[in-house]
């Protein structure tokens, strides 16, 4: 900096010096005035290289308009002068063999004042000036929708247009109308403007262009035309994709039923509107559609539920996920359709659409779903005595069909600033039968048989639900302070007809005629009805400074009403006759309310909230044994309880986070648990119902701590929660050592514990080459049973542990190992010599190459054993899937796959589990081989990544 | 050689005393992230998971951005967080704002940065840079002063920058990094709106009070440093098909 100072200061020596040859510094300066030749102070000046404007330099001129540039090296320079209010003004600079250039008096031209005020100061609108081009933005001009081009040019300042439709701009007709520079339909300009709508243009320009003739012969003939361009909107917001794919093939184990798939989705969107279709059906297994499938077909209607859960309690009501769910799905879209046991056969299909402007969202969708389900199943299980125990080897066949169709529709209104009403409304209307058909063998410690069963069940059932919130929430003006309220109404129909068969041998039965001691034919007609109201508010109000209290109401009133009708096949004239003694009635209803507070405070990532909260459980109850009102036994029950609450998260510097929280949760007893009743609609397992049961309660801890880095892409988290049981609900199990008969009745017991954790840690082995992640999570429980009149203490303590290595070597080869151990030991303090470990491993593997000419290949590996060497079980299941596929074309749309799936053929459905007084074995076949071709069409194009996707 | 030149003009700038009093103040602005936009930038994603990701999430209001401020003078600036906290917008939860503070010395031409990215705390040092403006045709009004466009490129993060600077108050400041234009910027729009920041408010006043340096800690770095870690960061992330974005500032 000094040299170049000590530069400027040797400046006049240095060029008297060289006076003689052309300077190689010159001086730039010049006078600016306007029209009126007013000199313009403070205008601003910029010397740009020409080729592509970058400032070179700049200033500003004094109050006599005058400015300068010194030292300026010779270049390819344009100067622009700018003044608000005025169009700049452009000009090129020549060197000559002067040091001085002199640019003499340059006038700057106003804009119109009109044009400045409304595009400039109105409109706010950016407004472009090329020379004498000028350039506006529509969207700065409203315009009703459903207007043309010709009701926005209407609009625009400096424009008309008269009777006929001609566009007069800046005084001028316009002779050419040009959509994206292209003339648009022959010569009439009113052809565009009368007939593209106002919302397909992105910008409008007016310009004077040659005339056609000079551009045909390239000879200037100095005229002009008036020309209007418009611009189009690109297509982004606007379009339509969709994909399909079928594929058909073999099954590998000589069944007569090809393997098959077709599914297909299309979506069709603007920026408002969002329009999608979905099908799927295949016998393969795939139950439902997957997340990305549900993603497509709801679009912005995906996950916004979040926020309708009227339920507020602690943490304001906080968000809460309610999709998803298992077969049964509930009342929303089952998603996460993979079924790994058994074989089905679907059918899917819906259509959605939603609605979204400033002001409103609307989704709504109705979806259809059906699934075949087929199980062929072994169990085993031990079931452990104070001495000795007894084993339950079951053999049993079921078909299940479940078709549902689920509506669901939502609004949210924003009515201004501060008020918002959101409705949903969510329905189900299905109807399922099942069939099952089992065998199950009782065997004693030295393999003696004692007892058999046979059933044959069958079941019909139809039902109706609905569930409708309406929610509002109120911010006041003064900021923190809000309110919300919700209602909902839930309704529920269930008819249900069920076949029961089942045959009892009781092989250790003193008496013969006891041998077939139970020979059931029932009919069981069951009508329930379900209607539940409520009501929550919420109001927050903040205090002093960072501090806010939230105070919560929740009410609600539940009716049940339960008519079971059991009929048995009379021994005489084949006519049903009723069974008062396992027919039911009852009438409920349930009261609840509660009501809470809470502390909380918040500052820079410091979150804490403390409250608590008093909830009552009303039960007002009629319980029946067939239909005559004088058997039917009152239950009334009252339960008050107080309901602390604690949450605490803090933001950490460098992406580290720590959390921690404490609340009970309270469960009312079920209906059936309550019934002071007893079921032996099964002889071996009897059920009683005990009305003196409280609501169960427990207190839960957790803790968690997370960093990453994400310069080097090491992980780290830790969680840890305990959980502690307060009149738990458990089957307290009375086992007749005799007949094996088994009655069971819920009795509350305290003293159930839960410890768990995970722990994970990830880092590169080498970054972007190799990862590896190790888990761990050890855990400890403690469950008590209550068997034949002993307290069975269960401790279990686990320990899963895995390790997964992501290898992504190059673009074209990928591979991805894990491995896993499970290890469960389970003690029981009735029979120690029963105590024993559950072992499972994984090992598994994804390898992902990439072929020349688009060809690829994946391959799948998963190996599971299952062990428990106390029972000598040892189960393997090696299932390898592999396919090769080709993308093609040139915009990669389409994709042809031939896939085999299970090349071993050892699939099977494998569960081993143990608890409380048993440890149970399952094996369920399962769809094995087959092979499958299989060609897909996506209009987006397919995804060729053969790296996995982390998150984004 | 460039800068000399920037320099010379800062000097025509401060000779012009009729602009004392429209040289200093503080302008606020909000910062808006648009991460759709952003994410859609990432090329290893396909174009079904960026629709996907434009179809669930395009329609959420991602509420109002992060309140930012500059203050500046004739002779330095510094820009940093409006508000002391991130808090949703009815106050009930807040968060810790990652350290962010830019600040620029034009007399002395001289730099100080402090920010948290990738997981660490900087102290950047260094003289001043110099971008490539390129002055464009176009005026709007931003916070009521006339603005004038001019657009550079960030080759480190591959940014097409935006800016849109007012005339009338001639100094060379600007948000988040930039600088060096006739007059200061008073909108930045990074990307073509995948990050605008807007003045919302321009208040000139005395700011001699608020230009002073709060006490900052961090790995010290230079310029040069900045760009070596970004840039790495950049590719790495990409290649190992990880969002680089969310742990810099874009």
């Amino acid at each position: 900096m000094r040299k170049i100072l000590l530069l400027a200061l040797l400046w006049p020596c240095l060029s008297a010096l060289y006076a003689q040859t052309t300077p190689s510094r010159f001086q730039i300066q010049g006078m600016t005035t306007d029209t009126v030749a007013n000199p313009l102070g403070s205008a601003t000046v910029m010397l740009l290289q020409r080729k592509d404007s970058s400032l070179v330099n700049f200033s500003r001129t004094n109050e006599k308009g005058a400015f300068s540039f010194r030292n300026i090296k010779k270049g390819d320079y344009l100067l622009k002068i700018t003044y608000v209010g005025f169009i700049p003004l452009e000009k090129d600079i020549v060197f000559g063999d002067k040091e001085l250039i002199d640019l003499g008096t340059l006038r700057l031209k106003p804009i119109t004042k009109e044009l400045f005020e409304i595009v400039i100061k109105t409109a706010r609108a950016p407004m472009s000036i090329k020379g004498d081009t000028i350039e506006y933005n529509p969207a700065s001009f409203k315009v009703p929708p459903g207007s043309t081009v010709e009701d926005l040019l209407r609009k625009l300042p400096g424009v008309q247009i008269d009777q006929n439709g001609n566009i007069i701009a800046q005084g001028q007709q316009v002779q050419k109308v040009t959509v994206d520079g292209k003339r648009f339909f022959g010569d009439d300009p009113k052809m565009a403007t009368k007939n593209l709508p106002a919302e397909a243009i992105n910008k409008v320009q007016i310009f004077n262009d040659k005339t056609e003739q000079s551009k045909v012969t390239g000879v200037d003939d100095g005229k002009q035309e008036k020309t209007v361009n418009l611009q189009l909107k690109d297509s982004f917001k606007k379009g339509g994709f969709g994909k399909v794919t079928a594929g058909v093939g073999l099954d590998g184990n000589n069944s007569a039923n090809p393997r098959g798939e077709i599914k297909g989705n299309y979506n069709k969107f603007d920026d408002k509107n969002q329009f999608s279709i979905i099908g799927l059906t295949n016998n393969t297994n795939q139950t439902g559609m997957s997340w990305d499938d549900y993603q497509d077909f709801r679009g912005s209607g995906s996950f916004n539920q979040w926020n309708d859960n009227g339920d507020f309690g602690f943490g304001g009501g906080g968000y809460y996920i309610s999709i998803g769910g298992d077969d049964d799905g509930g009342l929303s879209i089952p998603v996460g359709g993979g079924l790994n046991r058994g074989y089905s056969n679907n059918i899917a299909g819906g259509i959605n659409y939603n609605r979204n402007t400033k002001k409103i969202k609307t989704n709504a969708s109705y979806y259809y779903n059906s699934n075949r389900q087929v199980f062929d199943a072994l169990r085993t299980r031990e079931n452990f005595l104070q001495n000795g125990s007894f084993q339950t080897n079951e053999q049993s066949n079921q078909i299940n069909f479940v078709g549902n169709h689920r509506l669901s529709f939502r609004h949210e209104q924003t009515i201004d600033s501060l008020n918002t009403l959101i409705f949903s409304n969510n329905s189900r209307l299905n109807a399922g039968n099942t069939r099952l058909s089992s065998f199950t063998e009782y065997l004693r410690s030295n393999n003696f048989k004692s007892n058999e069963s046979t059933i044959n069940n069958s079941t019909l059932v139809d039902k109706i639900e609905t569930a409708n919130t309406l929610l509002y929430r109120h911010k006041f003006k003064k900021k923190g302070r809000s309110f919300a309220v919700s209602a909902s109404y839930n309704f529920t129909n269930n008819d249900g007809v069920a076949d029961q068969n089942s045959l009892n041998l009781f092989y250790n039965a003193t008496n013969p005629d006891d041998v077939i001691r139970q020979l059931l034919d029932l009919t069981n007609n069951t009508g329930s009805r379900v209607n539940l109201f409520k009501t929550s508010l919420l109001f927050v109000e903040p205090f002093a400074k960072r501090f806010f209290s939230e105070t919560f109401v929740n009410l609600s009133h539940r009716s049940d009403f339960v008519d079971r009708n059991v009929f048995d096949l009379a021994k005489e004239n084949g006519q049903r006759m009723p069974v008062d003694s396992l027919s039911s009635y009852y009438k409920n209803n349930y009261n609840y309310a509660r009501l809470g507070t809470s502390i909380r405070y918040s500052y820079k990532g410091l979150n804490f909230s403390g409250g608590l909260a008093v909830q009552t459980f009303q039960i007002d109850g009629k319980f029946g044994l067939g239909q005559e009102p004088n058997t039917f036994i009152d239950v009334k029950r009252n339960y008050t309880t107080f309901i602390p609450n604690a949450s605490f998260s803090y933001d950490l510097k460098n992406n580290r986070y720590f959390w921690s929280g404490y609340n009970v949760n309270v469960n009312q007893p079920n209906t059936r648990d309550l019934q002071p009743i007893i079921d032996n609609s099964n002889p071996l397992i009897i059920r009683q119902g005990n009305p003196d049961l409280l609501p169960s309660l427990s207190h839960n801890i957790n803790l968690g701590y997370n960093m990453f880095n994400p310069a080097s892409f090491t992980s780290f988290n830790v969680n840890l929660y305990y959980s502690y049981n307060v009149n738990q609900i458990i089957y307290n199990q009375q086992i007749d050592p005799a007949t094996l008969i088994t009655v069971t009745k819920p009795v509350n017991i305290s003293g159930g514990q839960n410890l768990g954790s995970y722990i994970g840690f990830g880092f590169p082995l080498k970054k972007t080459k190799a990862t590896i992640n190790f888990n761990a999570s050890p855990g400890i429980s403690k469950n008590l049973t209550p068997i034949n009149g002993v307290m069975n203490e269960t401790n279990t303590n686990s320990l899963r542990f895995g390790v997964r290595l992501d290898l992504t070597p190059s673009d074209v080869f990928t591979f991805y190992p894990n491995a896993n151990w499970s290890i469960g030991n389970t003690k029981y303090s009735i029979n120690t010599t029963q105590n024993q470990q559950i072992v499972t491993q994984t090992y598994g593997g994804t390898m992902n190459i990439r072929l020349p000419k688009d060809f690829y290949i994946n391959s799948n590996f998963n190996y599971q054993i299952y062990t428990n060497d106390r029972f000598g079980f040892n189960q393997q299941v090696p299932v390898l899937n592999s396919s090769i596929y080709k993308v093609l074309g040139k915009s990669k749309k389409a994709e042809i796959r031939l896939s085999l799936y299970d090349a071993f053929n050892r699939n099977l459905g494998v569960n081993q589990f143990a608890n409380q007084n048993y440890v149970s074995q399952e094996r369920i076949q399962t769809l094995a081989r087959y092979y499958m071709l299989s060609f897909t069409y996506n209009m987006r194009g397919m995804n060729t990544n053969i790296k996995r996707r982390g998150w984004y | 050689m460039k800068k000399t030149f920037f320099s010379l003009a800062i000097l025509c700038c401060v000779a012009l005393g009729a602009f004392a009093q429209q040289t200093e103040g503080i302008v606020t602005y909000e910062h808006k992230y648009n991460w759709i936009k952003v994410n859609s930038r990432l090329t290893y994603l396909s174009k079904e998971e960026k629709d996907r990701m434009q179809l669930t999430w395009g329609n959420e209001d991602n509420g109002p951005g992060t309140k930012m401020k500059l203050i500046f003078n004739d002779k330095q600036s510094i820009y940093t967080y409006g508000n002391e906290q991130g808090q949703t917008e009815d106050g009930r939860y807040s968060w810790r704002q990652e350290e962010y503070l830019v600040y620029r010395n034009f007399e002395k031409e001289k730099i100080i940065e402090h920010y948290e990215m990738l997981g660490k705390t900087f102290l950047l040092e260094d003289s001043l840079m110099s971008y490539n403006w390129r002055i464009q045709n176009q005026i709007k009004d931003v916070a009521g002063y006339v603005c004038m466009k001019a657009e550079t490129f960030d080759p480190i993060k591959n940014h097409k920058i935006t800016a849109w600077f007012a005339q009338d108050i001639p100094v060379p400041a600007g948000p988040e990094r930039y600088l060096g234009l006739p007059g200061v910027i008073l909108e930045l729009d990074i990307n073509d709106g995948d990050v605008i920041v807007s003045a919302q408010k321009v208040e000139l006043k005395n700011v001699d009070k608020d230009l002073t340096l709060p006490k900052m800690k961090g790995k010290k770095i230079k310029n040069s440093d900045y760009d070596q870690l970004l840039k790495k960061h950049i590719a790495d992330s990409i290649k190992a098909q990880r969002n680089p974005y969310w742990s810099i500032r874009y």
